[in-house]
C-alpha cells in the first residue's frame, strides 16, 4: 500500500463550516494523495458529509482552504471528480440508462461515448439487461451498483464515496471492492466514507476521524493501529465480560471477546480482575493488536494513547 | 452553457415523458369544453330553430300532442307537424287518447284564448323542458294558423335574422365587446392562467424531486446550482410555450375547422401587436411565477411540503378571474386598469383587457416593463435561495422560515 507519491490531490486545511449557531466542522485538515485509498470516518453527524461538500465546492468554507488537483475547484476539475453520496441519487422514476447517460454527459462525455462505456459497465455490474427499467423497480443492490456506474463511467482522477457496500450482497461487495481497488492501481484518488472498520482496513492506506467536527486521528492506517497497540485484549471463554473497570466496549467477533481497554489500563489488570470473577470461565486470553473498530470507539469516547 | 444546455433538454424530455403532461394538455381541455359545450349542444339540438325538434328526439322519434281547440282557430297544420299533432273534438277524448297512451299530452285551447290567450297543457306528469318544447311548438301552430302562412309565423316568432352591424366609429364601438369578444378574452385569460400556474407547477415539482430522490447532491457535482436553476427555467419555458401553442392551435382547429383564428372568434378584431404582447405577458409571467414556485421549491423539503405554498404564490394571478365581469362591463375602468399594471396580475388581465376593449397604448408597454422589472427581480430572488445548502437541506417550510429566508434574500438581490 504505497501512498503519498507527488502532489496532493486534494488538501484540506484548517477548514470550518457553520450552519447558524452549529459549527459542523472545526479546523479540519488532511491531504489525499494520487493512487490511495483514504479513509474517512466518524460518527454520524460527525462532519464527514459537510467536510466531502466542502471539498467538492458544493459548500464554501467559512474559514480554511481547500485545494483540489492544486487548487481553487473550477468547472473543469468538476468533470475529473466522480461523487457517490450516501444517500442515493438517482431519478427514482426514469428508466437508468438514459438517466446514466444523463449523468455521465454532464460529467463531459458525448452521448455516443457515454453510451459506449455505459455498455462496458452495465455489463460487468450485472445490469445491462434491466438499463429499460425504472431505477425505482430495480433491487436496493442494483440501485447502489447503477450509483457506482455513474460515479466511476468518466473516469475520474478524484473518486469520492460514501459508504459504497451499503445494500450490496457479499459476491457483489467484492465486486465493487475490486472495482475501488483497481482504481487505486490505475493512480486515481479514492475518498472512502464508511462505517465498515473491516473494510477499511483491507482497502484504505491512511484515514481520518471525524468526531464533532474536529480531526481527531490522522494518518497511515498500520501506523495508526501500532500507536493503539496493547488497548485491546482478546478472551476466549465463556461468561458475562461487561461491568469490568478500564473496559469500554465488550463484543463478540469469530467466537472470541475483543474488549478495548481505556488509556492507562494495563492488560494484566482486566485479567486479574477477571480471573477473580466466578461469572466467567477464561481459555485464552491475549493482549490484541487493536482493530479500527476499537480504535474508533476508543478516539470517539475521547480515549487515545496519548492520555 | 453546454450544463445548462443538458439541463434544459433533461427537463423537457422529463416533462414530455410524463403522462400528467399529456393530461393536462389535451385531456383537461376536453374535459373542460365537453362540461361546456355539451349543455348547449342538447340545448340546440332540442330546442333548434325547427319547431319540429320539439317533437322528434335526436333520433327521429315521433311522440304526438293532442289539441282541443274550442276557440276554434286552428284549421290548417304547418306541413312540417303533419302527423305529428292531433285533434280532438272535446276534452274528454284528448283525455281518452292520452290515458289510451295515443298521445303524450294534449292542450286545449278554451273559447275565449283569441282574448285571453290562456291555454290548458294536460299531461300524465310533470316535465319543464318537455313542456316548454311543446308551448314552443304550440306558439309555432297558433302563429301559423292566425298568420296564414309560415313565412309570416316565422318573422313574428323571430323577427330578428342576422344582423349586419356598419360601425362608424370602429374606434368607440368596439365588436371586442360583444359575448363573443368577451368569450375570447375569458378563453385567453384561462389558457395563460393554466399554461402560467401549470409550467410554474412543473418547476416546483422537478425542484422538490431532486431533493427528494437525493439527485441535486449528485447533480451539484458537476454544475452550481444557477445553471440548474436556468436551465430548468429555459426547459420549462419551452414546455410552457409549446403547450400553449397546443392549447391555441387546438382551439383554432376546434372551433374554427381550419380556417383562420380570426375568423373563428365570431368576427372579434384584435389589436395589432396583440399576439407579441401575449407571447410577452406570457413569457414574464411564466418567469416571475415559475422563479417563486422554483424558490419554494429549492427551500420546501418535499413536493408535498412545497405544494401548500402554491396556492398563496399563484393567488395573484387568480384576482383577474374572480373580477372577470369587471374586464366585460368596466374593461378600461379603475380596477382593471390597475390589476393589468401590477406585475403580479397584470399577464392574465392585460390580455384579457387587450382582446377585450381598445386599451391606451401606453397602458401594455408600461405593463410589460413592469412585469419585466418584476420577473428580473424574482429570478434574482429565486436565484438566492437555489443554494446548495437549502437544496441539500431537509428543514421543514414553514412561514416563519419563508418570512425569514425572503428578509434575507430581498437584501441580496436588491
Amino acid at each position: 500500500m504505497t501512498a503519498q507519491i507527488g502532489s496532493p490531490t486534494v488538501q484540506i486545511t484548517g477548514v470550518r463550516k457553520s450552519f447558524g449557531a452549529v459549527r459542523a466542522v472545526d479546523d479540519v485538515s488532511f491531504d489525499v494523495y494520487p493512487g490511495e485509498i483514504f479513509g474517512m470516518l466518524g460518527p454520524n453527524g460527525a462532519g464527514k458529509t459537510t467536510t466531502i461538500r466542502l471539498m467538492l465546492d458544493i459548500f464554501r468554507p467559512d474559514a480554511g482552504k481547500v485545494a483540489v488537483f492544486g487548487g481553487a475547484m473550477d468547472e473543469e476539475k468538476k468533470d475529473r471528480i466522480g461523487y457517490m453520496p450516501e444517500e442515493r441519487g438517482m431519478y427514482r422514476d426514469q428508466k437508468l440508462e438514459s438517466t446514466l447517460i444523463y449523468f455521465a454527459r454532464l460529467k463531459g462525455l458525448s452521448e455516443a461515448e457515454a453510451r459506449s462505456r455505459l455498455t462496458g459497465w452495465l455489463q460487468r455490474l450485472d445490469l445491462y439487461d434491466h438499463r429499460q427499467k425504472r431505477i425505482q423497480d430495480l433491487s436496493k443492490g442494483m440501485q447502489q451498483k447503477a450509483q457506482i456506474i455513474a460515479t466511476l463511467v468518466h473516469e475520474p482522477d478524484l473518486i469520492v464515496i460514501d459508504e459504497p457496500f451499503s445494500g450490496l450482497d457479499p459476491v457483489n461487495t467484492r465486486l465493487v471492492k475490486d472495482i475501488i481497488e483497481e482504481q487505486r492501481q490505475a493512480g486515481r484518488t479514492v475518498i472512502m466514507s464508511t462505517h465498515q472498520m473491516y473494510q477499511v482496513e483491507a482497502l484504505c492506506n491512511r484515514i481520518v476521524l471525524i468526531n464533532k467536527g474536529k480531526s481527531v486521528l490522522y494518518g497511515a492506517v498500520d501506523e495508526i493501529k501500532r500507536r493503539f497497540a496493547g488497548n485491546a485484549v482478546v478472551i476466549q471463554g465463556e461468561g458475562n465480560f461487561n461491568g469490568v473497570d478500564g473496559v469500554l466496549d465488550v463484543y463478540q467477533r469469530n467466537g472470541t471477546w475483543h474488549l478495548p481497554l481505556a488509556a492507562g489500563v494495563a492488560p494484566q489488570e482486566v485479567l486479574r480482575t477477571l480471573a477473580a470473577r466466578q461469572d466467567v470461565q477464561i481459555e485464552r486470553f491475549e493482549v490484541a493488536e487493536a482493530s479500527l473498530d476499537d480504535i474508533f470507539v476508543m478516539v470517539v469516547q475521547g480515549e487515545t494513547p496519548d492520555d | 452553457m453546454h450544463n445548462i444546455s443538458l439541463v434544459l433538454r433533461h427537463e423537457i424530455a422529463t416533462t414530455l415523458r410524463k403522462r400528467s403532461f399529456w393530461f393536462t394538455t389535451f385531456i383537461f381541455p376536453l374535459l373542460i369544453m365537453v362540461v361546456s359545450l355539451v349543455p348547449q349542444l342538447l340545448t340546440d339540438q332540442f330546442v333548434g330553430d325547427d319547431p319540429v325538434n320539439l317533437l322528434t328526439g335526436p333520433a327521429g322519434g315521433t311522440q304526438q300532442i293532442g289539441y282541443v281547440d274550442e276557440a276554434g282557430i286552428i284549421t290548417s297544420l304547418p306541413a312540417d307537424l303533419a302527423g305529428l299533432l292531433q285533434a280532438y273534438p272535446d276534452r274528454a277524448a284528448a283525455m281518452q287518447a292520452l290515458q289510451a297512451g295515443a298521445i303524450s299530452q294534449f292542450y286545449e285551447l278554451p273559447a275565449s284564448f283569441m282574448q285571453t290567450g290562456d291555454v290548458v297543457a294536460v299531461a300524465p306528469s310533470l316535465s319543464p323542458l318537455a313542456g316548454e318544447q311543446s308551448q314552443d311548438l304550440l306558439r309555432w301552430l297558433v302563429a301559423y294558423n292566425l298568420l296564414g302562412n309560415e313565412q309570416q309565423a316565422s318573422l313574428v316568432l323571430s323577427p330578428l335574422g342576422a344582423v349586419q352591424e356598419t360601425v362608424l366609429a370602429p374606434a368607440e364601438v368596439d365588436n371586442r365587446s360583444s359575448v363573443a369578444g368577451f368569450g375570447v378574452s375569458f378563453a385567453l385569460m384561462f389558457i395563460l392562467f393554466f399554461s402560467i400556474t401549470m409550467s410554474s407547477g412543473y418547476m416546483l415539482q422537478s425542484v422538490t424531486k431532486e431533493k427528494e430522490n437525493r439527485t441535486a447532491e449528485v447533480l451539484l457535482t458537476s454544475l452550481d446550482s444557477q445553471q440548474l436553476m436556468i436551465g430548468k427555467v429555459i426547459g420549462l419555458g419551452c414546455v410552457a410555450l409549446m403547450q400553449m401553442a397546443i392549447w391555441l392551435g387546438g382551439g383554432m382547429l376546434l372551433f374554427n375547422r381550419g380556417a383562420t383564428l380570426l375568423a373563428s372568434l365570431g368576427g372579434v378584431t384584435l389589436p395589432a401587436g396583440f399576439w407579441i404582447y401575449l407571447l410577452l405577458y406570457f413569457l414574464f409571467g411564466y418567469l416571475v411565477y415559475s422563479s417563486e414556485l422554483g424558490a419554494i421549491g429549492a427551500l420546501a423539503p418535499s413536493a408535498r411540503e412545497g405544494s401548500q405554498f402554491t396556492f398563496v404564490i399563484i393567488l395573484p394571478l387568480l384576482i383577474p378571474l374572480w373580477f372577470n365581469s369587471i374586464f366585460l362591463n368596466d374593461p378600461n375602468g379603475t380596477l382593471a386598469t390597475v390589476l393589468s399594471l401590477f406585475p403580479l396580475t397584470a399577464p392574465t388581465a392585460m390580455v384579457t383587457r387587450l382582446a377585450s376593449a381598445s386599451v391606451p397604448a401606453w397602458q401594455p408597454v408600461v405593463g410589460l416593463i413592469l412585469l419585466a422589472a418584476a420577473a428580473w427581480f424574482f429570478v434574482r430572488l429565486s436565484a438566492r435561495f437555489f443554494r446548495a445548502d437549502t437544496l441539500l437541506s431537509d428543514t421543514a417550510l414553514s412561514w416563519g422560515r419563508l418570512r425569514g429566508e425572503l428578509r434575507k434574500g430581498v437584501k441580496r438581490a436588491a
